[in-house]
């Protein structure tokens, strides 16, 4: 293994000198992995995600990650994930689209067992016929499996956010999975300026005995559950052990809400927010609203931005506050279902003033014109 | 494991659940005990919650006395029948999903192989029929395929039995069960001899009919992928419940369809297995 | 420079446009410009269709993904527009006023009467380098193609120097381990054994940038009697 000193996880998201570099969302992913202190990597291939395991696997190489294969679906690897992270390893993998679904029946039960992997998710449409470009309604599908789920504007965001998707995952009071989500192409493959941390420095071990739930080493005791297991139960003990557990890894999430603030800086981000009309987005979508506010403000309007950086825990509160005073709401995004413009209007008072839209899929770049013509008619 | 883990602190013994008090006092842990010592020390599995005369739950038990390190097995279960027994047993356990968990076995034996360079760490995979050779026989067989160091192990009752008795790939051509009105259309997959062909280490055929000859089986299946690698023990374990015998009859039915001829028990032992097995036991005599 | 220049590279699989793009946005941050860069590829095969597209502008660039509005098309081979092997129909789509156009072909192209005069309403600039040949005659391989379109690119716009130019190239071959995509990597591979050793690639390689950017030969489009074109050098 590549001897790297270990230091405070604020001490590398907050104070070592970064050095600028310009490379893709996949080459951004391989510096965070390279920095995470990861033990073990599973891969499996789909497009855009490929790339990015791929550099995991030249880390293998080199010596910054010390087990890696590639298994034999999504399925499999994420159940391997779980394996290793149940036998107290840190681990990582990613997917995207089609892989995510399937895989989806390991995601609730991820929660359920509260094994704190990170997955990053490289987003694509998951339709037939076959398509491969970005869309982002795999979120959809993953808003209640019950893992942490947080969306990447920007290469830099990707590499910020798995860094801190693993502390924030392994934290005792959180200890459930977190899902980094970036756009496929236009995060994975787009090349911009990232700052990085210096390669000598890493985060600090995870320690399995900080779990909750007892890891599957026998170096534990292993206790006997139960004589008759709850699924063979029905009635109000077995009703009520399953509610509160559901219940618990619902108010681990929420437990995730200090964290994120601590790490993140808080689930939203905003400029100019008092602004009458605002834009709510999150991922490459903000990055679209960023070009359409400034193409607005040449021709003399004025428009706000909250960008959403936890998807899950969501930031009902905030987006309740912030949505309170402005006269209109444009969600733009890149799926058909409108799953955000779904979670905002279930939390702004008057949602009445919400607009659904613009919403580009099948894997086309939104143009910012689609967001300028919004802020146009609702400034009317 | 470390004996010391798990003994109760001075003082609390009285406050411990009998059961645990047991466990600690009469476990099997570190002792090397075996099927013929059942009945002097406290099983890993002793009330459960499946079918009066169930194979399976008759073969978990001996399966469970016969493990040659329980204090360092580690077991991955799936959904099924044998899943309603996995909370009662006296070692970590994992239950994940339907079919995933060889999946689940492999990452988990390379993460102790990270964590315990120095120590046997045993991952045992256990499961039914419709786990093993259905829903999860891609993950089952790509776990041989690549080598992994885990033990597989079936529990064949030949059917979907804790869903009320559907036909599985391993029930015998002919049998009428749900899902095949009329009859299973196709053969009893042949599981071992496809094991052996992609290059399990040690493959076998067994039934709690036979205890000692499982017991060595058991043994065998973990020796051999603790240092070879991929196993194979399917262990056929008849359901009185849904082939609707009574539950008095299960061995007897096996010994019934050893003489039909409908099941052998066999062994599949490559070279390399055979050498490590013969110094193995040479050794202990 | 004050405004945002937006590039779109249309060429076929195996061509390099993903490494010409890359080359080109690197050398611009190298000149201390802000610059992003994506490829939109689907299916990562040779001679299928390929675009990439650079940004470039002195400030923060937000929006991404394909450039639907660009100033600058280059198009890498002919079949891009003949055989339509293109993403983006027509070619020419998106165009911005006082566009430019290069294109790597010998001779015109026999372009629509209709293409032609939405060329002329657009005052497009149309230019035509041989960069293939260019590629093959220097360089002795038609690798080099996107270098030699690069060099086109530095002969009609002057938007990076040939300094950047070189620097990029010593990077993207010489210097730390990157990736486009795994197709990518491993045409690398091929070219780099083509030269024995990377200073000399980077050589070759700059004198097909030079040879190129002499090379580039602008048409008129002539607005009364859009179709026909005269050459201007």
């Amino acid at each position: 293994m590549i001897e790297q000193k270990i230091v405070e996880p604020e001490y590398l998201f907050f104070q070592a000198d970064r050095e600028e570099v310009f490379i893709t969302g996949s080459e951004a992913l391989k510096e965070a992995i390279k920095r995470a202190n990861v033990d073990m990597a599973i891969s499996y291939p789909i497009t855009p995600q490929s790339e990015s395991m791929h550099l995991v696997g030249d880390l293998y190489v080199e010596g910054y990650v010390r087990e890696y294969f590639r298994g034999e679906n999504e399925f499999a690897v994420m159940s391997a994930v779980a394996g290793a992270s149940m036998g107290g390893v840190r681990v990582f993998t990613a997917t995207g689209g089609p892989g995510t679904l399937r895989a989806f029946e390991i995601f609730p039960a991820w929660a359920g067992a509260r094994v704190p992997v990170v997955c990053a998710f490289m987003t694509r449409g998951v339709n037939s016929p076959l398509s491969i470009q970005p869309d982002t309604i795999e979120m959809a599908f993953m808003l209640h499996t019950g893992i942490v789920m947080f969306h990447a504007e920007t290469a830099q965001d990707l590499y910020d956010m798995l860094l801190k998707a693993f502390v924030i995952a392994e934290k005792p009071d959180v200890h459930i999975p977190v899902g980094v989500f970036a756009d496929g192409f236009f995060v994975t493959h787009t090349r911009e300026k990232v700052k990085i941390d210096p390669a000598e420095i890493k985060l600090p071990p995870y320690n399995p005995y900080s779990s909750p739930v007892p890891v599957m080493d026998m170096e534990n005791v292993p206790v006997r559950h139960m004589r008759d297991p709850f699924v063979m139960k029905s009635n109000f003990i077995s009703y009520a052990a399953h509610a509160s557990w559901q219940q618990e890894i619902l108010a681990a999430a929420e437990r995730a809400r200090k964290h994120i603030h601590k790490y993140l800086g808080g689930l939203v981000e905003t400029e100019n927010e008092e602004a009458e009309i605002l834009i709510i987005a999150s991922g490459t979508a903000v990055s679209q609203s960023r070009e359409a506010i400034a193409l607005a403000c040449q021709e003399g309007l004025n428009a706000g931005l909250v960008k959403i950086k936890s998807i899950r825990p969501f930031p009902e509160e905030e987006i309740r506050k912030l949505t309170q005073k402005a006269k209109a709401v444009i969600v733009p995004e890149f799926n058909r279902v409108g799953w955000l413009c779904k979670e905002i209007k279930s939390v702004v008072e008057d949602n009445t003033k919400v607009v659904g839209g613009p919403r580009v899929f099948g894997g086309m770049t939104m143009p910012p014109h689609l967001i300028l013509a919004e802020i146009r008619r609702c400034s009317q | 494991m470390n004996k010391n883990l798990f003994k109760i602190s001075p003082g609390f013994e009285d406050i411990m659940p009998a059961e645990y008090r047991e466990l600690v006092h009469d476990g099997p842990y570190g002792k090397n005990l075996g099927v013929s010592d059942l009945g002097t020390f406290k099983e890993l599995l002793e009330e459960h919650p499946l079918c009066a005369g169930c194979g399976l739950a008759l073969s978990l038990r001996l399966i469970l006395a016969s493990l040659p390190n329980p204090e360092d097995t580690i077991i991955v279960g799936s959904t099924g029948c044998s899943s309603l027994a996995f909370p009662q047993v006296g070692v970590h356990n994992i239950h994940s999903l339907f079919g995933n968990q060889n999946a689940v076995a492999s990452g988990l034996k390379r993460a102790l192989k990270l964590r315990f360079p120095e120590k046997t760490k045993d991952v045992v995979a256990i499961a039914g029929d419709g786990a093993t050779a259905d829903i999860g026989l891609d993950m089952v067989m790509h776990s041989w395929f690549r080598r992994e160091n885990i033990a597989t192990i079936m529990l064949d009752n030949e059917a979907y039995a804790n869903t009320g008795g559907q036909e599985s790939g391993m029930s015998p051509q002919g049998t009428v069960l749900y899902m095949a009105p009329k009859g299973k259309k196709f053969p009893k997959i042949s599981l071992p001899e496809i094991a052996r062909e992609v290059g399990c280490a040690y493959v076998a055929v067994g039934s709690p009919a036979q205890p000692r000859p499982l017991e060595k089986m058991v043994r065998r299946t973990i020796l051999v992928a603790r240092e070879i690698g991929p196993t194979y023990l399917q262990v056929f374990c008849p359901c009185p419940t849904n082939y609707k015998f009574k539950p008095q009859e299960t061995v007897a039915k096996i010994k019934q369809r050893e003489k039909e001829g409908t099941f052998q028990t066999r062994e599949y032992i490559t070279l390399e297995a055979q050498k490590l097995l013969t110094k193995l036991e040479e050794g202990k005599k | 420079m004050n405004r945002k220049i937006s590039i779109r590279m249309s060429g076929l699989g195996g061509q390099g446009v993903v490494t010409a793009a890359h080359i080109l946005g690197v050398a611009t941050t190298l000149e201390g410009l802000v610059s992003t860069v994506n490829p939109f590829f689907g299916a990562e095969k040779r001679l299928a269709p390929a675009e990439s597209y650079v940004r470039i502008s002195s400030s923060q660039i937000d929006e991404r993904g394909e450039v639907l509005y660009p100033n600058i098309i280059m198009i890498f081979h002919p079949h891009v527009i003949t055989l339509g092997k293109c993403y983006t129909m027509p070619f020419f789509d998106g165009l911005q006023p006082e566009g430019i156009l290069i294109i790597n072909s010998e001779q015109p192209l026999d372009l629509s009467k209709e293409d032609l005069t939405k060329l002329g309403q657009l005052n497009a600039r149309l230019f035509y380098l041989p960069a293939t040949q260019i590629a093959t005659q220097v360089a002795e391989t038609e690798l080099s193609t996107n270098i030699a379109m690069l060099g086109g690119l530095v002969g009609v716009t002057r938007l990076v120097s040939v300094e950047a130019i070189r620097e990029s190239l010593a990077e993207r071959f010489g210097g730390r381990k990157f990736l486009a995509s795994a197709t990518t990597a491993a045409l690398d591979d091929v070219l780099k054994s083509k030269f024995a050793q990377v200073t000399q690639l980077v050589d070759r390689n700059m004198e097909v940038v030079h040879k190129a950017s002499e090379a580039v030969q602008e048409y008129f489009i002539k607005k009364k009697e859009a179709g026909s074109l005269c050459m201007l050098r």
